[in-house]
């Protein structure tokens, strides 16, 4: 016998199932159920609460400038490291050197384009592959993602029915709230663990 | 030896060791506030109402896989083979170690990157790996800094709560060679950086990275894991191969029974409303994919799980390991982590240790509660916690495992307790006995038999004669 | 008018009869008629906590039929109090539990019994002194007794300055504080810290065992907080000397 069968063996001996028709989820709170002007303000509020900052644009032309200036904010070099994502594709980055593929040791700024978002936490969606490297994510020091107001759901359950309704199945599913930190030292919340030390959305149209 | 080694049954000399050093007091005591109040914050903030009515339904939910946790384990399974993954089972911890060794070995590794998984710990992977040659090396920054200690960790969400910044300094100075050993450590960034750097190199050396799991979606194959430093993901994203080590209690069945746990988590954990990084994981990378593993296999670890399905311990298997417990512990703020002996501290530890390494190991953590109930208050599992150290009592009393001088003790009080004329006689003199000692100061500075009271504190003396005996002479 | 049985507590009984008189004067004052079962002796918690099961299931019993034919059996004390309610009808067996349920749904804290049970808004005692409220762990998390003793405070003049982490447990616990006594000594000390920072004069609770811990670890420091039991206070019965203090 297998350490499986042995394992589910002592299992069935005694967990016998329940009488239950499971359905998933439940207890939505309120805080998932925005809609309309208030989703995309609960979104911004609550990811700005988690040490991002945002910026809105009206739609994906604006996005070369804007990015540029925050770069020049920042005293980042003019230069992105992007995946092969469609929209970026048909861009002009104009001064900004862009370049495509994975995240490398050595990355001062990356950008992604998320999936969605879900307001109830301030929360970014990004799903891996060849569009978004799973990198880009978590080795630049900048992070810029770029998401459109009208993907940003009012929590988990619209999230995942995006998810499903998209019909693909990424190797991840990278949920992001905020830059990375740790407390570890000292219990002295610190940003830039060892992910991005700064997050910054773009959040396209209304 | 196949688990990790325990101190537990030192428990009380741990205590001691514990109580007297001022670093780990100094910084239990900096930790002792924080977890506490934010919980509170992030539960107002989402509504107590719903929060509480989200815990039920988390409860609920670990019931009912826990009563169908054969059926979701193979459909897990079947979902991780079909997306390219392989599910290997470990019914102890020798057979974790040796499965993990296999897959190391077979892609050839040198160094393994590991994200914090408390399974690992649980089965002692590290020293496995390192007597075979491979070196492990921690990422979470909290598991690095005790890895350079050569420490296991004091908490399960934050490992090295109990390290001062100090201590950190010494240990950076120490392992970190390659750098001017003059350099300016002084700010806490400075610290952090120093850490990043260091380990952002590792990662691209890797050959293998190890996490563990939050949960496990039966519905899709996915694991998840929970972070805030991001070190999880660069360790499963950057090597050819990509281990997840998760124990067979950490099944939900679908996405949004995911979501009902992520909900309380963080807040339970950490106050946060959600964590920085929540990542599904499912399977290899996809053809076309330019990066992620090439290799995913899931070890599922039982370990004693099973055994305790059935039992009154059974609600144990809810856990979702937040800490909240832990953080709310007047016993654990007092002692910290380590003084607990083995993995898994605080009221969690003192229901799963027994039954993980056996009551006679680990029979010191269900005592060493004062059953102040604030642990069951907080979880968000709503796991019985001091009733099941009780039961772990019971066990103990039943097996003669009792100290004898308590059982003694006990025995003795409970034969007047059940003969109450007998017992106003015994109460009647033992108070007239201990009026005579007081000698009308109020209070004893000294009684025998009682030390372990009076050499902390001293005994309020009788105000007089007993209380029935005072009622039944003026009615 | 309601017939109330006391449960004096092993505690109270011998080492401060004054707390059992003062609640006797609290529940005659509300108009109960109030009568003590000779056939008590403790709640069987030391028992039940120790994993001793079958000792403590003979002490409920006891319990049980000593107190069940009375309308309301009330207690000085959240940690006795809570034994009856919340653990007699999981210790006992067979016909003994509806009985054991029956008892539970009678039993109350004094404090509750008084606010939450009669309806009390006020009780005479004019007692204008600074005190801090320590929440002794059973009667809040098992009986959520927290605001009753608070407003019963508040009618008799008395301010109650809140401690930092009146909530935590003071490290007495029952039979932890002989087993894990340098673990319990060093919450008492942080508990008798909090309590004297407030600068109260009066440091109350509920429960006798928190007291003697509490009173003991204050008079070993020299802390000079006198330390009470809520009843004693709400009674106006302070002329006994403080917990610990000679005549």
């Amino acid at each position: 016998m297998s350490a499986r069968d042995r394992i589910l063996g002592r299992i069935r001996r005694v967990a016998t199932g329940d009488d239950i028709v499971w359905q998933g989820g439940g207890a939505t709170p309120a805080i998932a159920r925005t809609s309309g002007a208030d989703r995309v303000e609960r979104f911004i509020a609550q990811a700005t609460a988690a040490d991002a900052t945002v910026t809105r644009l009206d739609g994906l032309a604006d996005l070369p400038a804007a990015l540029a200036e925050e770069l020049r904010n920042r005293n980042l070099p003019a230069a992105i490291r992007h995946g092969a994502e469609p929209d970026f594709a048909a861009l002009d980055w104009g001064t900004v050197a862009a370049s495509q593929g994975m995240g490398r040791i050595d990355e001062p700024a990356t950008l992604s384009k998320a999936r969605c978002a879900m307001a109830e936490t301030g929360t970014l969606v990004l799903t891996s592959g060849p569009d978004n490297p799973v990198t880009l994510t978590f080795l630049g020091e900048t992070h810029f993602v770029v998401v459109d107001a009208a993907d940003i759901e009012a929590g988990f359950e619209g999230v995942f029915a995006d998810l499903r309704a998209a019909g693909s199945s990424p190797r991840t599913v990278n949920m992001v709230t905020g830059p990375s930190r740790s407390a570890d030292i000292g219990q002295v919340l610190q940003l830039g663990a060892h992910g991005p030390i700064a997050l910054h959305i773009f959040v396209l149209g209304a | 030896m196949s688990l990790h080694a325990s101190t537990t049954p030192q428990f009380k000399q741990n205590s001691r060791d514990a109580l007297a050093d001022e670093n780990l007091q100094s910084a239990l005591r900096s930790a002792r506030n924080g977890f506490v109040g934010k919980r509170a914050i992030a539960r107002a903030k989402m509504g107590e109402d719903e929060f509480d009515a989200l815990r039920n339904r988390g409860r609920d939910l670990k019931n009912h896989v826990l009563a169908n946790l054969g059926d979701y384990l193979e459909a897990y399974e079947r979902e991780v083979i079909a997306s390219g993954g392989h599910v290997h089972w470990a019914e102890t911890a020798a057979d974790a170690q040796a499965i993990v060794l296999d897959i190391c070995r077979k892609a050839g590794a040198k160094t393994v990157n590991k994200g914090k998984t408390m399974i690992s710990e649980e089965c002692g992977i590290n020293d496995h790996l390192s007597a075979n040659g491979i070196t492990p090396v921690e990422t979470d920054l909290g598991e690095y800094i005790i890895q350079l200690r050569d420490e296991t960790p004091s908490h399960i969400i934050a490992p090295a709560v109990h390290v001062t910044v100090p201590q950190v300094r010494e240990e950076f100075l120490k392992a970190h060679t390659h750098l001017d050993p003059d350099r300016d450590l002084s700010g806490l960034d400075t610290l952090l950086k120093e850490a990043r750097a260091v380990l952002r190199a590792k990662y691209f050396e890797a050959q293998v990275g190890i996490t563990g799991a939050n949960m496990l979606i039966a519905e899709t194959g996915q694991s998840v894991i929970v972070t805030n430093e991001g070190n999880g993901d660069l360790s499963q994203s950057l090597p050819k191969v990509h281990i997840v080590m998760a124990s067979i209690e950490k099944i939900v069945p679908t996405m949004e029974d995911a979501a009902t746990v992520l909900r309380i988590l963080a807040r339970s954990a950490t106050g946060q409303d959600m964590s920085v990084y929540t990542t599904f994981s499912q399977g290899p990378r996809r053809a076309g994919d330019p990066d992620g593993p090439e290799e995913y296999h899931v070890v599922l670890l039982d370990n004693g799980r099973s055994n305790m399905l059935g039992t009154e311990f059974q609600d144990m298997l809810r856990c979702i390991r937040c800490g909240a417990c832990m953080n709310h512990c007047p016993v654990y703020q007092t002692v910290g982590g380590h003084a607990y002996g083995w993995v898994y501290p605080g009221p969690m530890g003192a229901v799963l240790t027994p039954s993980l390494i056996g009551v006679e190991e680990g029979g010191h953590l269900p005592n060493a509660s004062t059953f102040c109930g604030r642990c069951e208050d907080v979880c968000p599992m709503r796991i019985p916690l001091p009733k099941m150290m009780r039961h772990w009592r019971e066990r103990e009393f039943e097996r003669n495992l009792t100290p004898a001088a308590t059982r003694w003790g006990l025995g003795i009080w409970g034969w007047f307790a059940k003969r109450p004329a007998l017992y106003r006689l015994a109460t009647r003199g033992g108070m007239a006995g201990l009026r005579l000692l007081g000698r009308g100061r109020g209070r004893l500075g000294k009684v025998p038999l009682a030390g372990s009271w009076t050499d902390a504190r001293d005994m309020p003396a009788p105000q007089g004669d007993t209380f029935m005996a005072q009622w039944r002479a003026k009615r | 008018m309601p017939r109330v049985a006391l449960f004096v507590t092993c505690l109270v009984d011998m080492f401060r009869p004054s707390v059992g008189f003062a609640t006797v004067k609290l529940l005659e004052d509300a108009g109960c008629t109030v009568e003590v079962p000779e056939a008590q002796t403790c709640c069987g918690q030391p028992a039940y906590n120790s994993g001793d099961r079958a000792t403590a299931a003979q002490i409920a019993q006891q319990v049980i039929v000593a107190f069940e034919s009375y309308d309301y059996v009330v207690a000085p004390s959240g940690s006795c109090a809570g034994t009856i309610v919340k653990d007699y009808p999981d210790l006992v067996q067979g016909a003994w539990v509806p009985r054991a349920q029956a008892l539970a749904a009678k039993t109350h804290e004094i404090t509750s019994f008084l606010v939450d049970v009669l309806g009390v808004e006020s009780v005479t005692a004019d007692m204008p002194r600074l005190a801090t409220y320590h929440d002794s762990c059973s009667g809040l998390r098992t009986l959520g007794v927290r605001d009753q003793p608070r407003k019963l405070l508040a009618s008799t003049g008395v301010t109650v300055r809140e401690m930092d982490e009146a909530e935590v447990c003071c490290g007495f616990g029952g039979t932890f504080c002989v087993k894990y006594p340098d673990i319990s000594a060093s919450m008492v000390a942080d508990k008798v810290r909090h309590a004297t920072d407030t600068g109260a004069e009066l440091l109350l609770a509920g429960d006798l065992g928190c007291l003697m811990n509490m009173a003991g670890k204050a008079s070993r420091e020299g802390r000079g907080i006198e330390v009470r039991h809520v009843v004693e206070v709400l009674a106006g019965m302070t002329d006994t000397p403080a917990i610990g203090e000679p005549k």
